[in-house]
């Protein structure tokens, strides 16, 4: 499937930069073959992104340490490198060297089995987080979908390490957790879907294609105002995030499925729902606020300043800006995460469910059918 | 079917209700992230204690007449009296006194009633020791003097909400030569003393200066 808009004015769409096809063509210049010189590049992105993926953790811990103590009037981690930047790290040896203790009369199999089938798919799903038109480990033709597939994985580990525990608490947090992903799943499914339909495509890097039309204008965040909330609902439910950290409820459940876990099992759960709250807040910016793209066109830019748009140096300076506009908005969603965080109180789990298929569901369905409606009615602004 | 519409009308209405509250508490968290942390950063900073604080107890040995009123006012008859009666001179010699911190609740009822003044509150309240029978001062220890905050070079003392100048509420960065706000203490008697002369003057009665030695007295 090819997007409407790359089809009517490819020339306004810059071919962006790509990296591979240049290591390809220098690597073959040394007189390799073609499939070698994939061979080779092949590691580069993949190692990029799960450096990216866990350097974004610990930004996220620090800003979320940070941002708690501001809202609160404290002063937060501060001996620990400058402002306290390194606590994270400190935090991770720490966990890294602790004893691992796998509860007597535990299920020391699926107790282990838990946290790695928690994070695996949350780091797989980086597979399909565009940074720029070529800067992604892969453009899968079912993008979005992968996620969504992969997504749903994640409550097996939950409900896994909570059984195997052995501790009635652990119980309670992963049945907690099962519950709440499986019933969020459906309005973000469908918020998703609205998406899709106007973009006609699952990969992610058509779906932001068809946002850079008019820079901030051709966002889909006005063609799909309800969708986006749904959709922020839904990935704060899905990571569990405070007003829906019913999984792990201190107050109530010790830590919910993680109470038995210690060192570097309990680090994984840890890392993996930092991760993941990164990962919903970087495709609430790629599906919602146009991925990559500057509020202004760059190649609008490029044309009032009479550069060529395919230049070596626009090009780079073109990819920089896109990275640097996809993790600014995916931080500016985990900084409103975590204001939102000391702002509302936990739901109980009747007000949970009662949200999640009460309200969202029928919402998500009815933005649906209009966004089918529209897309019907004004094909042009809706991606016909 | 009106029913029905008034039902989704009123739904609605909730949720709007609900978002609208929901950003107010946001403006809320938000505001509270420009303000300045209330945090002391307690070795390196103190807050003074107020002048009533009720801290670690001082004793002086040689005022003490051994009459054991602390024992009988104190909650369980902590503070322990060792004296043995003179039959020489038949007067009580007072050999030892202990006060055990691991059980005193700081009442101050023994400073209270002391009728020679023996017994007195420190500012002190930092008495964590690695066993708790260290925590049982005798004599020597109830007749040492705590370290004032304001005197300790290695501490910036900070004042508490109330002794802070009228309208600032942040102790840190008050110059400590502004004066709190409110009349002190001091200057309340002063007050009182000129209106008492300024009274007595009038009437040319002498009761008055005696009212005003009560009120130093009291002061």
């Amino acid at each position: 499937m090819v997007t409407s808009l790359a089809t009517t004015a490819p020339a306004l769409v810059s071919p962006g930069l790509d990296l591979e096809q240049s290591f390809s063509q220098a690597l073959e210049g040394f007189g390799l073959s073609a499939q070698a010189a994939r061979m080779l590049w092949l590691p580069f992105p993949m190692l990029l992104v799960l450096v990216a993926a866990v350097v974004g953790v610990l930004v996220t811990v620090w800003l979320e340490r940070k941002i708690s103590a501001a809202v609160q009037q404290r002063v937060g981690p501060e001996y620990a490198g400058a402002l306290g930047v390194l606590q994270p790290l400190a935090d991770g040896l720490k966990l890294l060297v602790k004893e691992d203790i796998i509860p007597d009369r535990a299920d020391s199999i699926l107790f282990t089995l838990g946290p790695v089938l928690v994070v695996v798919p949350v780091i797989l799903s980086w597979l399909i987080v565009p940074f720029g038109q070529n800067l992604l480990i892969s453009d899968v033709g079912v993008g979005i979908f992968l996620w969504i597939s992969l997504s749903s994985v994640q409550p097996i580990g939950l409900l896994m390490s909570g059984y195997a525990s052995n501790n009635k608490y652990s119980l309670l947090g992963g049945l907690r957790a099962a519950a709440q992903s499986i019933s969020y799943e459906i309005p973000l499914a469908l918020a998703v879907l609205a998406v899709v339909m106007m973009s006609n495509s699952l990969s992610t890097v058509d779906i932001v294609n068809q946002q850079t039309g008019a820079g901030v204008l051709s966002w889909n965040i006005w063609r799909q105002p309800v969708g986006f909330l749904i959709f922020w609902i839904c990935a704060l439910a899905e990571c569990e995030r405070l007003p829906f950290d019913l999984p792990e409820a201190e107050e109530e459940l010790v830590a919910g499925y993680q109470t038995e876990y210690s060192g570097m099992k309990f680090a994984l759960f840890y890392l993996g729902s930092y991760i993941n709250l990164v990962l919903s807040a970087l495709l609430v910016s790629i599906l919602y606020l146009g991925g990559w793209g500057f509020p202004i066109p760059v190649e609008w830019l490029a044309s009032w300043l009479n550069q060529p748009i395919d230049a070596p140096l626009v090009q780079l300076i073109t990819g920089t800006v896109g990275i640097v506009m996809t993790v600014l908005k995916a931080y500016l969603l985990v900084f409103i995460a975590i204001l939102l965080r000391w702002t509302t109180p936990r739901v109980r789990i009747d007000q949970l469910l009662d949200l999640g298929w009460k309200f969202l569901l029928p919402l998500a369905l009815v933005n649906l059918l209009v966004t089918a409606a529209l897309k019907l009615a004004f094909p042009v602004a809706f991606g016909g | 079917m009106f029913g029905f519409l008034k039902q989704v009308g009123d739904y609605t209405r909730d949720a709007v209700d609900a978002a609208r509250n929901l950003t107010q508490g946001l403006s809320v968290t938000f505001d509270h992230m420009k303000r300045r942390p209330v945090t002391v950063q307690y070795p390196y900073e103190k807050l003074i204690p107020s002048e009533r604080y009720r801290g670690r107890i001082h004793y002086e040995f040689d005022k003490c007449i051994a009459c054991e009123v602390c024992v009988r006012v104190c909650p369980i008859n902590l503070p322990v009296v060792d004296w043995v009666m003179n039959k020489e001179t038949k007067k009580k010699e007072l050999r030892n006194y202990s006060i055990d911190f691991g059980v005193c609740i700081f009442c101050g009822n023994c400073v209270e009633y002391c009728p020679t003044n023996c017994l007195s509150m420190t500012e002190e309240y930092e008495l964590a020791a690695f066993d708790r029978h260290s925590l049982n001062y005798d004599n020597v220890a109830l007749g040492r003097l705590p370290t004032s905050v304001t005197t300790d070079p290695s501490v910036q003392p900070l004042r508490e909400l109330v002794y802070l100048p009228a309208g600032e509420v942040q102790p840190h960065g008050v110059s400590p030569d502004r004066s709190r706000a409110g009349k002190l203490p001091e200057q309340i008697l002063e007050e009182l003393k000129a209106a008492g002369s300024r009274k007595a003057a009038e009437d040319g009665r002498e009761s008055s200066s005696s009212a005003s030695n009560e009120e130093e007295s009291a002061g």
